[in-house]
């Protein structure tokens, strides 16, 4: 197993969120993580990357522990985090973003890395010397997955890369992830277009209320009444 | 006449300008305004006269030797009442804990140095009180090499992107994998030299005078008010237009009316614009 | 008696303080009138900094000015000599006005700006004394004022200043246990749910930055008294943080700790003479300490009923029978009414033209993805943001923009998505904060503990109890509610909405991060919330909670209403559930 979680406990101050998640990626893996608002999937990804203390459990990732790796250890260890709502830099120039992603690596790696990262999104190379602010939402998206791709990650967790873009960016995103697939890059993807996230995965979490409530197989039959009834809840069925 | 006041102006707004930039540096890595903003510059002007004038050091050796004991201050101040109090940023705890740093320094200066102004040696032997008087240039001049030197930092270094990527945003370049804790060390360091500048660029202008620290905490943080927190284009400018007016009602109607006039414009722009004349807009409360 | 207990050790104070000059000489009744004088202004300003949590690091600017006021009036320099406490009179009445000046921008200003204002005017007052000399003698200074017999002796003195001082005591620490003193700290600790409750930020730190800055004055008149010779050197920053730290030392919101705090703090140089010149690096030393290790200051050390186990296994139950006698008479026929609302957050547009219709006696269900603009819409309702179009009318009535304050009073209450609350008060206390629109007594009243003062404290006790009862909380009231569960503390926020007795009760998420019978509690109480004729609007994730209780819901998706209906429609509703699907 490449990644594997073991009874994840996270929140903020008081408030408890993640009551004990157990997670499994293997090698070159994509994973579609869906559930409703509030069920802890983005505290979730944070939790994984050190971006919030683990209050419980365990993340090993390639048989290492990564309790104490912080944010920076684990994008070092190719556990790389694309954070919600494609925060660039906007002050900074695309090649500036990426050239910061790139800040760990040795110097002569990282005008190789950065064009490799460019490549996958010629969109925005065009614009390499523009300013972050000067990009579209859509292209803000993907100089931020493009960031990711400067570590060269052996998991990339990507939350919410298709919020707010139009359908045609969406595919455009999505796509990167079954090119990532078919290179054997593991992906996490959170997503709250269903149908589209599950066509590009290979299999599928589902989180409420702060625990996994389904696991399964992106191509298995009835996988929508399974999803409806683990976030409605059999109680409410009239 | 009119050249005077605008020399003098320019000489003591350069200060200001500095003094509100190291707020900013400091501001930019970790939202938090420090006390000790001022106490750098005021030690820069002590350590000078101590190392150069007491000492009896090459003024070249005092020189850096001030600047990298004021580095080690704002290393110091990031340690000891910054890194503390970051996780509740909300509560302003660091407002305290930045204050109480400041005093200590302030009293421990007056305690073991003076509690009177002492000189600061000529550094060019340019003196006299005329046109070109030193202390009049050197604040203007390191004002200059600063502007020039950050220019430089932020557009031609990685660390220096790197410091512009934890202003814009923390969270973001923590999640890239950037080593946030030693960027924020780092400038502090930086906003120590840069204020050790200032008070050393200007020790024949204010002398070196423990008391000081608190006069440019205030004069160095209406700049920063002017020009928006974290802006340092608005604190130069704001700086060195806060330095000619201060000059010149000083020269026209008096010390005391200039205190009042300087006291007066701070509060009026605060009131009608809070974020600063250019400044960002307000934070969401709810 | 709680009161008595708690009245002991001013008592044990004040009473060593009298034994004082019999039993020592006039060199410690002097230090001892220092530290009177003292209390007399840092009392005052306790309010100002321990209870608002307003950083006024620069009041020494208002002792400077009561000191020249008096001295300059006495002396008789600018006009014919005046009585020496109609001088004391204008030094309370200068100090006011001044404390009201420098105050007000702490309305709009943050922290470390206000700090700085402060800070800034204790400069400038310290200047014009130097450079004013007609009137202020300049660098050289003028004589203080003399008391009349039998003041003038040190012992005579001495117990006027004791007097007083106790005075203080006894007025700040009614005006704490007021429905203002809970303000104030609502106002430092809690400013938006604050607001919510109506509580007028302007009006409040407006009295408490008169009256710390009248007392202030007061202070200085005396302290020129004692001084017996004023100059500028006398009133150094020194001294301000003095009183500055006495107050965070002593401890937040309490007032025993800042009075024990004072007396240390002015005796501490006296000790040995050595820290005389150390004095003020100490103290700078000590706040480092407190801020980094024990923000409570002597306070907390003090404060052993918190340190007592509270039951570990609780579980809430509501009685939904007082709900009654909560919300009696504060019935509305009229909806609350939005129209056409827009509002953007840089650009991007969080509500795009919503129209929503919010009955009374009914619970409103308002459901939608992240960013669809739920609490949004929230917060415009209760007043906090402004939309750039559109109106909030309460039936015909609109709803001022910009004022959250004003909410309570037309019978709006809410609670917020992280709760608000107060954590160094107790739970009781919190809930109080939430009825202060209901007090009838002023501010003066209230200083003095006049009759209608303690109306409205058993007024809003009594109340407050029940509100606890009603959400399940009763045995927990004496508790501070910082040891409070996350899952009490959403309970909590309600029973404090309920002190307005609220025509329209606004919820936020209130089931995020409790337990599945917690959610059903909750359920019913807000389903019998509603039954008494209170309208709900009831933000929420938990979708099972929304289909259950709700008469009405409206789902939102980008800013606009994307479906509106009973739960049973909604629930089958096909772009509703492709919505929360995402297909």
């Amino acid at each position: 197993m490449l990644l594997d979680i073991r009874g994840i406990a996270a929140g903020y101050g008081k408030i408890a969120v993640l009551h004990g998640v157990d997670m499994k990626i293997g090698a070159g893996e994509v994973v579609s993580l869906l559930g409703p608002n509030g069920a802890g999937k983005t505290t979730l990804l944070r939790a994984m990357t050190g971006l919030l203390p683990l209050t419980g459990g365990s993340v090993h990732f390639g048989g290492q522990d990564m309790r104490d790796a912080g944010p920076r250890g684990s994008a070092q260890a190719g556990l790389v985090h694309v954070v919600e709502g494609h925060r660039v830099f906007t002050q900074l120039s695309v090649t500036d973003n990426l050239l910061l992603a790139a800040y760990d690596l040795p110097r002569r790696d990282r005008g190789q890395r950065i064009e490799e990262a460019l490549a996958v999104f010629p969109e925005i190379a065009a614009k390499r010397n523009d300013r972050g602010g000067a990009l579209s939402g859509g292209q803000q998206q993907m100089l931020a997955v493009a960031q990711g791709l400067v570590r060269r990650p052996r998991l990339l967790l990507l939350d919410e890369p298709s919020a707010g873009l139009s359908p045609v960016l969406v595919d455009r995103v999505l796509g990167v992830v079954s090119d990532l697939r078919a290179a054997g890059t593991a992906v996490l993807l959170v997503e709250q277009l269903i149908d589209k996230a599950l066509a590009v995965s290979d299999r599928v979490y589902a989180m409420a209320q702060g625990r996994v409530v389904l696991e399964a197989k992106a191509d298995e039959p009835e996988l929508h009444q399974r999803l409806e009834q683990a976030y409605f809840g059999e109680t409410s069925r009239a | 006449m009119l050249t005077a006041i605008l020399l003098s102006g320019l000489a003591v707004g350069a200060v200001y300008a500095l003094i509100g930039v190291t707020y900013n540096v400091m501001f930019s890595a970790s939202r938090v305004m420090s006390f000790t903003a001022g106490q750098l510059g005021m030690l820069g002007g002590v350590l000078g006269a101590a190392f150069i004038g007491v000492l009896g050091l090459p003024a070249i050796a005092g020189f850096v030797l001030t600047l990298a004991a004021c580095a080690a201050i704002g290393v110091l101040t990031e340690i000891i009442a910054v890194r503390p109090v970051l996780k509740s940023l909300e509560q302003h705890l660091y407002v305290l804990s930045t204050l109480a740093l400041a005093l200590m320094i302030q009293q421990f200066t007056a305690i073991t140095w003076s509690t009177e102004p002492q000189p600061f040696p000529s550094l060019f032997g340019l003196q006299g009180g005329g046109v070109g008087d030193e202390k009049f240039w050197l604040p203007i001049l390191a004002c200059a090499a600063v502007v020039v030197g950050l220019e430089f930092l932020y557009r031609r270094t990685l660390i220096g992107r790197a410091f512009l990527a934890i202003a814009e945003d923390n969270f973001a370049a923590r999640a890239l994998g950037l080593p946030e804790r030693n960027l924020r060390m780092a400038s502090y360091a930086l906003a120590g030299v840069i204020g050790g500048l200032a008070g050393f660029a200007s020790g024949q202008l204010f002398l070196a005078f423990f008391a000081n620290g608190a006069m440019l905490n205030f004069l160095g943080f209406v700049p920063v008010a002017l020009g928006g927190l974290g802006n340092n284009r608005g604190a130069i400018i704001g700086g060195l237009a806060l330095g000619i007016f201060q000059q010149s009602a000083n020269f026209l109607f008096g010390g005391v009316f200039a205190s009042v006039a300087v006291f007066s414009v701070f509060i009026i722009v605060l009131l009608l614009a809070p974020q600063g004349l250019f400044g960002a807009p307000a934070q969401r409360r709810v | 008696m709680g009161l008595l207990k708690q009245a002991l050790p001013f008592v044990g104070i004040f009473a060593a303080a009298l034994i004082l000059p019999l039993v020592s000489n006039d060199y410690w009744t002097l230090i001892a009138t220092r530290a009177a004088i003292y209390w007399v202004l840092v009392s005052a300003l306790n309010l100002v900094v321990g209870f608002a949590g307003q950083l006024a690091i620069g009041w020494v600017a208002m002792l400077t000015l009561g000191a020249y006021t008096t001295s300059v009036l006495v002396a008789g320099n600018v006009m014919p000599p005046v009585n020496v406490f109609l001088a004391l009179g204008a030094a309370a009445l200068v100090g006011g006005v001044a404390g009201v000046i420098v105050g007000l921008p702490a309305l709009r200003l943050r922290t470390f700006y206000f700090a700085m204002t402060t800070l800034g005017f204790a400069t400038i007052v310290t200047q014009i004394a130097l450079a004013w000399q007609d009137v202020t003698g300049g660098g050289i200074g003028l004589v203080g004022p003399v008391m009349p017999a039998p003041l003038d002796s040190i012992f005579g003195f001495y117990l006027f200043c004791l007097a007083l001082a106790a005075f203080c005591t006894w007025i700040t620490a009614n005006v704490a246990h007021s429905r203002f003193g809970r303000s104030l700290v609502a106002i430092r600790d809690a400013d938006v749910a604050a607001e919510s409750a109506g509580i007028s930020k302007p009006l409040l730190l407006g009295s408490v930055f008169l009256f710390a800055g009248a007392m202030a004055g007061i202070a200085g008149g005396l302290f020129a008294t004692l001084q017996s010779y004023i100059s500028p050197e006398a009133f150094t920053f020194d001294l301000s943080v003095l009183f500055f730290i006495a107050i965070l030392i002593g401890g937040r919101g309490s007032i025993l700790g800042p009075l024990i705090a004072t007396i240390v703090l002015t005796w501490l140089p006296e000790f040995a003479a050595p820290l005389v010149a150390w004095s003020t690096f100490l103290y700078a030393v000590l706040l480092l300490v407190i801020v980094l290790a024990a923000p409570g200051g002597i306070a907390a050390l003090l404060d052993f009923r918190s340190r007592r186990p509270i039951e570990a296994d609780r579980s809430i139950v509501v009685h939904t029978d007082v709900l009654p006698e909560i919300l009696a008479g504060r019935l509305s026929a009229d909806p609350i009414l939005l129209k056409g609302i827009v509002l953007s957050f840089g650009g991007v547009r969080a509500i795009d033209g919503l129209d929503l219709q919010v009955e009374p006696g009914q619970v409103h269900g308002l459901i939608g993805p992240n960013g669809s603009g739920k609490t949004t819409t929230l917060n415009v309702i209760s007043g906090f943001y402004h939309p750039e179009a559109g109106s909030v009318t309460l039936g015909t009535a609109p709803l001022p923009m910009d004022a959250p304050q004003t909410r309570a009073a037309s019978g709006i209450a809410r609670t917020f998505q992280t709760p608000r609350i107060i954590g160094e008060s107790t739970v009781l206390q919190n809930v109080m904060v939430g009825g202060a629109i209901n007090g009838k007594g002023s501010f003066v009243e209230s200083l003095l503990a006049l009759p209608r003062h303690r109306h409205d404290e058993a007024m809003l006790r009594h109340d407050a109890l029940l509100a606890l009862r009603c959400v399940g909380l009763a045995g927990l009231a004496e508790v501070r509610a910082d040891r409070l569960q996350h899952s009490e503390l959403r309970f909590l926020e309600i029973a404090r909405a309920l002190m307005v007795r609220p025509r329209f009760l606004l919820l936020d998420e209130p089931a995020a991060g409790l337990s599945g019978d917690e959610i059903h509690s909750l359920g019913s109480l807000i389903r019998a919330i509603s039954r008494q004729g209170t309208g709900v609007l009831l933000v929420e994730h938990h979708a099972d909670l929304i289909f259950e209780i709700c008469d009405q819901v409206t789902v939102l998706n980008l800013g606009r209403e994307l479906a509106a209906g009973t739960p049973a429609e909604i629930r089958v509703h096909s772009e509703v559930v492709s919505a929360y699907l995402g297909s």
